[in-house]
């Protein structure tokens, strides 16, 4: 049957003089490729090693290049239909290995497929179905180039991108062409030509233009730092990040080089979306440009001409572009070494920023806030102190253990662990993890923080350490790797998740309960029954916010005690869950913040979830900083959150939680309510874990 | 030849309290040693001060003229009055601890092998002088040794002035001898800081306004309050952000970090972002109609209550008491 | 310019203070040390100086021997170089005996500037620069927030009561006290702590330098303040409230 389908036409023979000619074009192809490729080549050679660079364990980067290069899966899942119609052009590719390489043999008689038999045969028909998937696929991106233009592809149309189109047009034309003519017409020698012409054409282009992916992109994927946000360390007493040309790593010129310009980074960039300069897609390409113009061997700064400092300190490190990355560019690793550049060096003037670091400098906690005060909550929430027997140390970190919400979140979590009879204790004495200063680039403070922390830690023989804050978490379980051997820690969602069947189930709150007296409304609960976190915050009133703690109530309400009504038990709270930027995308922990959720009211989702979720905007050392320019990055996402309709917002981390405070206190009108995980467990807890003051 | 001498600072009609507290603080040791109470200050006899004494009037007044010593500089007084007290050979010697005796006593006591013992806030029988140390977390007793003239300034409102009484002081011409050569410093005349830039970091006495106010119309009745006790007007974040109040008023983490001698927060409930920004204030008032906000904690006075009604009723009241 | 700065280590500004057992001084077991906030804004202004007119910074400090980690820290910050007269019984000595140390050894020397913070956060004096200028017989000022240098010597901005400022002349070599908050502070980097290992610190031994005095003011006793900081809530109707407000503000604020 297949054997009377149309086969691949070729020219039989050719003449000396074209074979002539076809050498002197494939020489001249590999010579004008090399003399850019040998350059870029060579760039990325000279530049500094990596340190830290460990091949091994290399499970996980063939898993990764099967995933990502081979699959094409973070093409396709992120952008589904330009991802796929990429996707086909690559898999294209490389089907046609074979092909390209018998069309350039068949000039020398040497081609070792041939198309009258079954492989050949079969082997031309499986390149057609690639040939025409790549033609439709690569019309299609054309289209969207040229014609639809989303705005991430940028503001002037590259033409140089739409000549590629073309020859990969050309190409997959040509060869799809070359079934309906026969061997001995002119019509295929003209085929194979363009054909060839096109092949050769393309050869040296790939160097001079961003497809340079092509080469670099699968060894970029493969060679990746190794982890998420992989901060490596500085080596030596010259080393202060990255300053200047010669501080580019060869990864960081490897990834600057296999920049693909396809913008998704910025496309989910907070900074980006609310009207700052920053450009994570920008910043690549600035080194890039840095390393064409003046090389690795430079002592250039890198931020000046080529990147603004003011944008590279506009960064949450919520990530997003890092995660977005289909190259396998390693984004928060360069933008934290560009800070560490400028603050290592002293270059970096700002007035929060440097009160930040002075008050880090000589006290205990990044609000400047004297330590007394964190004493006098243990205290007052009489939380157990840590003395070595203790299984777990709740580590409150300076939201916990000093902002007003963040102690009410503490004292509820505190409440949950009394009633699972976990055992824990509080340190006395706490400093700063050094998250702030870490994001911004401060290598003297954090590692001064992080030897202190760790001393204490191993000192009071703590092995394990819960806390509410995944600033603390990531800290204290990755950064601190750099000084000595952290306790393990987990995020206070992954404890809860653990204990989920051992907590009691929840009663829908009163304001669900038909006919009852409303809680809403500021001062809407009794401050003696409810279990008071602490002497600075008792007043969620104030802000016109419902309070979720109404234990009076609740125990009190008629029909609270025996059976609940079928339509009371349907009419369960939404809870939109925001999932914070180093819990999610950092730690990979989804699922567990959404079980205990599940348990406190009806789970529903923001337009932009799990990996795609869109900061708060604290992150980066930023909530330390002045005031943002442009729209606030927490006025929006608390927008989106809100828009979902949902009652409750719930949120896993202090900082979202004071950021969306401030957001939704601003716009009063109807705003849900905002409660940490640990506080929709809390308010389900019996009356008698009450505890009074 | 031994007394006690009460050097008093001439700052203009009405304005010479502190140097009133300095001469009831000599009172106390003239009781505990039993040694006369003589007082000087720079200046012709007819300097007001000399006539504005309270309490029963010193034996003796110096008035210390010479044209050099017409503008304060610390070379010219420290010279003057280290003659006078050789001429007068005091066992005590004492003064407000303003900011220019700040400036040449300690120069002065030097120049006798002394060292002063400045700030005091209390003398008891020894005599010990109090102190301050650790920004007033630690009273400490301090006691002059040997037989050199002991240097002592006393602290602002530590001790409270007499009331006249009857009897008058023989006033003495003091005409030191000052070369001009022994004067190194030229100062200029005093003048303000700019009044149009807002600079909330320096300024001692803030008035700042919260979401309690719920209207922007009602901030007039704060500003009403900041005039009368001439403060300067900060808010908390929200204000500024609702446009109500421009943002270089605004003051905590975002803001301005401010350190008064009085913060006066009105309808502030106290996130800890602004918490963070009045921390260094000296004394933090709180007037706000929830008695568990935030503010009260760290507040040294606290009123319960609605600031449509306080904060009118205390600009009256304030307004009352400079009269 | 040759700029001397004159710092101290004092215990960290937050720490809670407890009286020793012996009850003649605090328990310093378990204090943190820091450098006293206004000697940093004179190490600022010295640097701000250096970096104008180009010349010397040295940090000058007396103490045991953690005064070290402090003085590493100024010369982190910018510092050239420095002197750390080593002296363990720096408590023995009054104002007048501390400043004799400073004296001796920044009359070696011979600089063109000294300032130091205007007081301390420990014991608050506010007089040892002052003294030192006596020692040395060089003219001084107080309570400066600014610096420029004249063809004649220094110009510089003094704080005065009640918002008040003047500007003094004097000639140089002349000492100033500097009070807080006229620069914005510089962070410690780590650019600064690796060059600053490279930088002199020579040490004195204070006795050799000034023999221990017997001092004219002696401390007696030290004590926790009777009443602690509470808030005291104002009751009443609004008038009432504000009558007391007033009180408060005039006799014990003191603002009135």
């Amino acid at each position: 049957m297949l054997f009377s389908l149309p086969t691949l036409a070729e020219p039989q023979h050719f003449s000396i003089a074209e074979r002539f000619l076809f050498t002197v074009l494939v020489l001249a192809s590999a010579w004008a490729f090399w003399h850019r490729f040998g350059v870029v080549l060579n760039k990325i050679l000279k530049s500094k090693k990596d340190p830290s660079f460990h091949l091994f364990p290399i499970g996980k980067r063939i898993r990764d290049f099967v995933w990502e290069v081979l699959l094409q899966a973070k093409v396709i899942r992120e952008r589904p239909l330009a991802g796929l119609a990429h996707a086909l052009v690559f898999w294209a590719f490389c089907a046609f290995a074979l092909v390209t390489f018998n069309h350039c043999a068949t000039i020398f008689g040497l081609a070792f497929l041939d198309p009258s038999g079954p492989i050949g045969r079969f082997y031309f028909y499986f390149a057609a179905i690639f040939a025409f998937a790549c033609a439709a696929g690569i019309l299609g991106l054309f289209i969207r180039r040229f014609l639809v233009r989303p705005k991430w592809l940028g503001e002037q149309l590259s033409w140089e991108s739409g000549f590629i189109a073309l020859l990969i047009f050309a190409l997959m034309a040509t060869y799809l062409a070359s079934f309906f003519v026969t061997d001995a017409s002119i019509s295929v020698r003209a085929l194979w030509w363009i054909h060839t012409l096109a092949l050769f054409i393309f050869l040296p282009i790939i160097p001079h233009t961003k497809h340079l992916h092509l080469l670099l992109s699968p060894f970029t994927v493969f060679l990746s730092r190794g982890g998420f946000s992989q901060i490596p360390p500085l080596l030596g007493d010259e080393d202060f990040g990255l300053v200047a040309g010669v501080d580019l790593t060869q990864i960081v010129s490897l990834q600057a080089y296999s920049c693909v310009e396809c913008g998704r980074c910025t496309e989910h960039c907070p900074a980006n979306n609310t009207g700052k300069i920053l450009n994570p897609k920008e910043i690549i390409l600035g080194v890039r440009s840095f390393l064409n113009d003046l090389g690795p061997a430079s002592d250039q700064p890198l931020l000046g001409k080529y990147n603004s400092q003011e944008a590279v300190f506009q960064c949450t490190t919520c990530g997003a572009c890092e995660f977005q990355c289909p190259v396998g560019i390693e984004h928060l690793p360069i933008l934290i070494g560009l800070r560490r550049g400028a603050v290592n060096t002293g270059a970096w003037e700002d007035d929060h920023g440097a009160k930040l670091f002075l008050n880090l400098e000589r006290g205990s906690n990044a609000l400047g806030i004297n330590p007394a005060e964190r004493d006098k909550f243990i205290e007052r929430q009489q939380l157990p102190l840590f003395d070595g027997t203790q299984e777990y140390c709740l580590w409150l970190g300076c939201m916990g253990g000093f902002d007003p919400k963040g102690r009410e979140i503490v004292a509820d979590f505190a409440l949950i662990m009394n009633y699972l009879g976990a055992s824990y204790g509080v340190l006395r004495k706490e400093k700063c993890t050094g998250d702030p200063v870490r994001r911004l680039g401060n290598d003297l403070l954090f590692q001064q923080l992080a030897e202190a922390n760790l001393e204490a830690l191993a000192q009071n023989k703590v092995k394990k350490i819960v806390t509410i804050c995944p600033h603390c978490v990531r800290t204290i379980q990755e950064d601190w790797k750099e000084y000595g051997t952290p306790p393990e820690v987990e995020h206070h969602s992954e404890f809860l998740a653990r204990f989920a069947d051992k907590l009691p189930p929840q009663k829908p709150q009163p304001d669900q309960l038909p006919a009852q007296n409303s809680s809403e409304g500021a001062g809407g609960f009794n401050p003696l029954e409810r279990p008071n976190a602490s002497n600075w915050a008792s007043a969620p009133g104030t802000e016109g916010l419902v309070s979720g703690h109404d234990f009076s109530r609740a125990e009190g309400a008629p029909s609270s005690t025996g059976a609940l009504a079928p339509e009371v038990l349907a009419s369960r709270e939404t809870i939109v869950f925001h999932d914070p930027c180093y819990l999610g995308r950092y730690r990979n922990v989804y699922q567990e913040p959404r079980t205990v959720v599940s348990l406190a009211g009806e789970l529903i989702e923001a337009p932009r979830n799990h990996e795609r979720s869109f900061c708060c905007g604290a992150g980066g050392g930023l909530s330390f900083l002045g005031e943002e320019t442009g729209e606030r990055v927490s006025q929006v996402r608390a927008a989106e959150l809100t828009a979902t309709g949902a009652k409750t917002i719930a949120t896993a981390c202090p900082f979202c939680n004071s950021m969306f405070r401030d957001a939704l206190a601003s716009n009063s009108e109807g705003a849900p309510q905002l409660l940490d995980i640990a506080q929709l467990t809390a308010r389900s807890l019996p009356a008698a874990n009450t505890r009074t003051r | 030849m031994s007394g006690i001498l009460v050097v008093q600072e001439e700052r203009g009609l009405g304005r010479n309290r502190f140097s009133q507290e300095a001469l009831a603080a000599g009172r106390v040791i003239a009781s505990l040693t039993g040694l006369p109470l003589e007082t000087a200050v720079v200046g012709d006899k007819n300097t007001p001060i000399l006539a504005e004494t309270s309490g029963a009037p010193p034996s003796a007044a110096y008035a210390v003229e010479h044209p050099l010593l017409n503008i304060y500089t610390s070379d010219g007084y420290a010279l003057a009055f280290e003659q006078l007290i050789r001429k007068l050979n005091p066992a005590y010697i004492l003064l407000p601890h303003s900011y220019q005796v700040r400036d040449f006593v300690p120069r002065l006591a030097a120049r006798f092998n002394q060292v002063l013992i400045g700030d005091v806030s209390a003398i008891e029988s020894g005599p010990l002088f109090t102190c301050q140390l650790f920004q007033g977390k630690l009273n400490a007793r301090y006691r002059h040794q040997g037989d050199g003239p002991c240097f002592i300034s006393i602290q602002a409102g530590a001790f409270r002035p007499d009331l006249p009484a009857a009897g008058t002081t023989t006033i003495h011409p003091f005409v030191p001898d000052i070369a001009p050569e022994a004067i190194r410093t030229r100062p200029s005349e005093p003048f303000r800081a700019a009044a149009q830039t807002i600079d909330l970091g320096s300024a001692q006495l803030i008035v700042s306004v919260g979401r309690g106010i719920k209207e922007q119309e009602n901030i007039s009745l704060v500003q009403e309050l900041a005039t009368a006790l001439g403060a300067e007007l900060a808010a908390s974040r929200p204000i500024c952000d609702n446009g109500w109040l421009p943002m270089e008023r605004q003051v905590g983490s975002s803001g301005q970090t401010v350190a008064p001698k009085l913060y006066l927060a009105v309808g502030i409930s106290g996130a800890i972002q602004h918490l963070v920004g009045i921390k260094a204030s000296q004394c933090i008032v709180a007037i706000n109609k929830d008695p568990d906000a935030p503010i009260f904690e760290v507040a040294d006075y606290g009123i319960v209550g609605d600031l449509m009604e306080v904060v009118p009723a205390l600009t009256e009241e304030v307004k009352a008491a400079k009269q | 310019m040759k700029i001397i700065v004159a710092i101290k280590q004092v215990p960290d500004r937050d720490a809670q203070v407890r009286i020793d057992a012996a009850g003649k001084w605090i328990d310093e077991s378990d204090l943190q040390y820091a450098l006293n906030e206004p000697d940093a804004y004179a190490l600022e202004e010295a640097l701000q100086l250096k970096e104008k007119h180009d010349g010397e910074v040295i940090v000058l400090s007396a103490g045991p021997e953690r005064v070290g980690t402090t003085i590493r820290e100024a010369l982190a910050k910018g510092a050239d170089r420095a002197i750390h007269i080593l002296s363990d019984d720096l408590g023995s000595r009054d104002a007048l005996g501390v400043a004799r140390l400073l004296a001796a050894a920044a009359r070696q020397e011979n600089p063109d500037l000294i300032l130091t913070g205007l007081q301390s956060e420990d014991l608050g004096l506010g007089q040892t620069g002052v003294i030192v200028a006596e020692l040395l017989g060089l003219p001084h000022a107080t309570l400066i927030l600014h610096v420029e240098k004249t063809d004649t010597g220094i110009e510089v901005k003094r704080e005065l009561e009640e918002g008040w400022f003047q500007t003094i002349q004097l000639p140089t070599p002349a000492v100033l006290t500097i009070q807080s908050g006229g620069n914005k502070l510089r962070y410690a980097t780590l650019m600064g702590i690796k060059r600053a290992r490279t930088k002199e610190v020579r040490q004195l031994l204070a006795a050799d330098l000034v023999p221990v005095a017997s001092p004219v003011v002696t401390l007696e006793h030290i004590a926790l303040p009777s009443k602690k900081k509470s808030t005291q809530m104002l009751t009443g109707t609004p008038k009432e409230t504000a009558a007391a407000l007033v009180e408060k503000l005039r006799f014990e604020v003191r603002v009135l």
